[in-house]
């Protein structure tokens, strides 16, 4: 597989030299009655988790209804909901894009963390008086860091023919030890107990919106959603990057740069992952603390599949895993089954939709 | 030096056998990203069966069906239906630490429940243990870490000397050859995946049942992750995955030791060290790679 996303030389169009049709794309999905097979994939998840409740000997109906209550209860819970969708939305349109391209990047996780620091790191480093300026530019150097990271795996990937998969993976981890070595050195609050950095300046906490307790993140992500599905339905580089997706010989020899397209997909999901982990620094911890994004990566990639790897659709998706933590949060308070069963319906969503979406007959 | 050492055999053990594990699953050309996923299940399934059982060796088998069950998952989605390996892998490894942890207060009603067992205790090798140095350094451990090393030689043997795992290597390099020759690719894979499953169950119960005594939420902590980068490290063979354990877990022994003589030597970047080694051997391969040929790649059927 690594042949067909190796970088083509400009001569490459030339049919004799297409890319061997060995590169095979597996996560090219079934076009017919998708979201009605997703849709089965969650109702068989919500299933199974309703019997792991049972087994905990409480009523999965009243265990679920309390989900429901404490996701969209009130405005306070709205709002929490709305911010944990935030990141989700932000990471998972990127990480969809590159999907839809052939692109696997599982990279989100690293990228999200590295964004989170790059902001904190400007707006440490950087006070401006005015809240405007200092939240752009804050954020805007999450964005760059994010990408920076996306940009260091799109570099072993393409340079050097490593697998992206494991290029992405590989540097998840290492992101977040540099995540904490800064903690331990130049951003760390020093005495705190605990690897976090200062308080962010003020000027760059992001405002609550008017009626419901969340900040605007979630604005700036539905927008990064619409932005991405237009890239993707109405451009040239969107088109290319379909057409790479559903068989990469054809984009070679249609003479679509296969690297160009991957440094821009990769490129475009890190900066958006980037602003996802800024936006966390910003709008809900307000300090960089060490793993506060665990996790979020991943469930990007839950995201991306829930929402068929479509910008559009990956809204819905991310509204529902976000509203589905906030509500488990608080089923476990009121009623005491224990909120991990969210990871249970994540993990098995991810697998049914796996099972019942992908193309048989690659 | 002898502590040190020793250390490191024991920081070792459980990524070895998640290693091996995952070696059998990559050569049969299977992605093994699930293997944290796999370590967990088997640490939390040895745990509860020793718990509930009153046995250790139940918890020992209990591992191997933890392991499996997980890995089972991943052959039905990545091999039965096709799916993207890594990206299943990631399934599984949310799922099991969903799981795992809701089982967990479910045993406890809500809490945690605290579990606390005898550590497997240590097995001297009459008459070896009392040679010096090297009888504490080699002959005296708990029975899981012999099983490591054992399980390192059957696998060598098995992959490089068997007609099943000659079979097993094809399917990995050229599934068509092995379907044309009479054996069943998707059976192979799928047996693999499971096996391998087992094993890094095993590598759970070393954590849980051997090291610590009881299971608490995500106690892998990414060994898992740490056992593909090991297993990359040493270039898809048992003994090769051996060494790079053994310099992974001397690396993590050496931190702690820095830590305490506050070495001025940051263990952030000490712990990059093996994703970073991992990443620079794949790099190395270039065209040459040795990954498994037809690694990843869907079966036709």
């Amino acid at each position: 597989m690594s042949d067909g996303s190796a970088p083509l030389a400009p001569d490459a169009t030339a049919p004799s030299m297409a890319a061997p049709a060995e590169g095979t794309r597996r996560l090219v999905l079934a076009t017919s009655g998708l979201p009605r097979r997703i849709l089965i994939a969650v109702l068989l998840s919500l299933l199974a988790a309703a019997g792991l409740i049972a087994l905990s000997g409480h009523n999965p109906v009243a265990a679920l209804a309390a989900i429901a209550a404490g996701a969209a209860g009130s405005p306070h819970q709205i709002g929490v909901a709305l911010n944990k969708t935030t990141p989700y939305l932000l990471s998972g349109a990127g990480v969809a894009l590159c999907f839809r391209a052939g692109i696997i990047n599982i990279g989100a996780e690293g990228q999200i963390a590295v964004g989170g620091m790059g902001t904190a790191a400007v707006a440490l480093a950087w006070p401006i008086a005015d809240p405007v300026l200092a939240v752009v530019a804050a954020l805007l150097g999450g964005a760059l860091a994010g990408a920076a990271w996306a940009g260091v795996a799109t570099a072993i990937h393409l340079g050097r023919r490593v697998h992206e998969v494991l290029a992405t993976l590989l540097l998840n981890f290492v992101a977040w030890l540099l995540v904490e070595q800064a903690l331990a050195g130049p951003l760390g609050q020093f005495g705190a107990g605990f690897l976090q950095s200062k308080l962010m300046p003020r000027p760059t906490w992001l405002p609550r919106l008017p009626g419901v307790d969340a900040h605007p993140g979630c604005l700036i992500a539905l927008a990064a959603a619409a932005l991405l599905s237009f890239l993707l339905w109405r451009t040239r580089f969107g088109f290319a990057l379909r057409v790479a997706g559903s068989s990469r010989p054809a984009a070679a020899y249609a003479g679509f740069s296969l690297a160009r397209l991957t440094w821009g997909a990769m490129l475009l999901a890190g900066a958006l992952a980037g602003l996802a982990g800024g936006i966390e620094v910003l709008g809900v911890q307000r300090r960089l603390i060490d793993g506060f994004s665990l996790g979020f990566g991943f469930k990007a990639v839950t995201v991306a599949l829930l929402g068929a790897l479509e910008p559009l659709a990956v809204v819905p998706a991310a509204l529902f895993v976000g509203f589905l933590e906030a509500g488990a949060l608080s089923m476990q308070r009121q009623i005491g089954v224990p909120s991990a069963l969210v990871s249970v319906i994540e993990g098995l969503t991810m697998l049914f939709v796996l099972a019942a979406t992908v193309r048989r007959r690659p | 030096m002898t502590d040190f050492l020793a250390a490191a055999i024991r920081i070792a053990t459980p990524l070895l056998l998640a290693a091996l594990g995952g070696i059998l699953s990559e050569r049969a050309g299977v992605f093994a990203v699930g293997l944290e996923g796999m370590m967990l299940a088997g640490a939390f399934a040895a745990t509860a069966g020793a718990w509930l059982a009153g046995s250790q060796a139940v918890g020992v088998l209990a591992a191997l069906l933890g392991g499996a069950l997980i890995a089972a998952a991943v052959a039905v989605v990545a091999v039965r239906y096709r799916a993207d390996n890594m990206v299943t892998g990631l399934a599984a490894n949310i799922l099991a630490l969903g799981l795992t942890s809701y089982l967990l207060r479910i045993a406890g009603g809500g809490r945690p429940a605290a579990i606390h067992l005898n550590p497997l205790p240590a097995w001297p090798v009459p008459g070896l243990s009392q040679l010096p140095v090297l009888g504490p350094l080699l002959f005296d451990h708990p029975p899981l870490t012999y099983l490591a090393v054992l399980l390192c030689v059957v696998l060598s043997w098995f992959l490089a000397r068997t007609q099943a795992g000659l079979t097993l290597r094809a399917t990995g390099e050229n599934p068509e050859a092995v379907f044309a020759a009479g054996a069943d690719p998707l059976r192979v894979r799928m047996l693999a995946v499971v096996a391998g499953g087992a094993i890094a169950g095993l590598g759970g119960a070393v954590l849980s049942l051997q090291q610590v005594g009881t299971f608490t939420d995500g106690m892998t902590g990414g060994r898992g992750y740490l056992a593909l980068a090991s297993l990359i490290v040493g270039r898809w063979t048992p003994w090769g995955a051996a060494a790079a354990c053994l310099v992974f877990g001397a690396a993590e022994a050496l931190e702690l030791r820095l830590q305490e003589a506050s070495v001025p030597l940051s263990s952030y970047v000490l712990q990059m060290a093996p994703y970073v080694i991992a990443l620079a051997v794949l790099a190395g391969m270039g065209r040459s790679a040795r990954l498994p040929a037809a690694i990843g790649q869907a079966l036709e059927g």
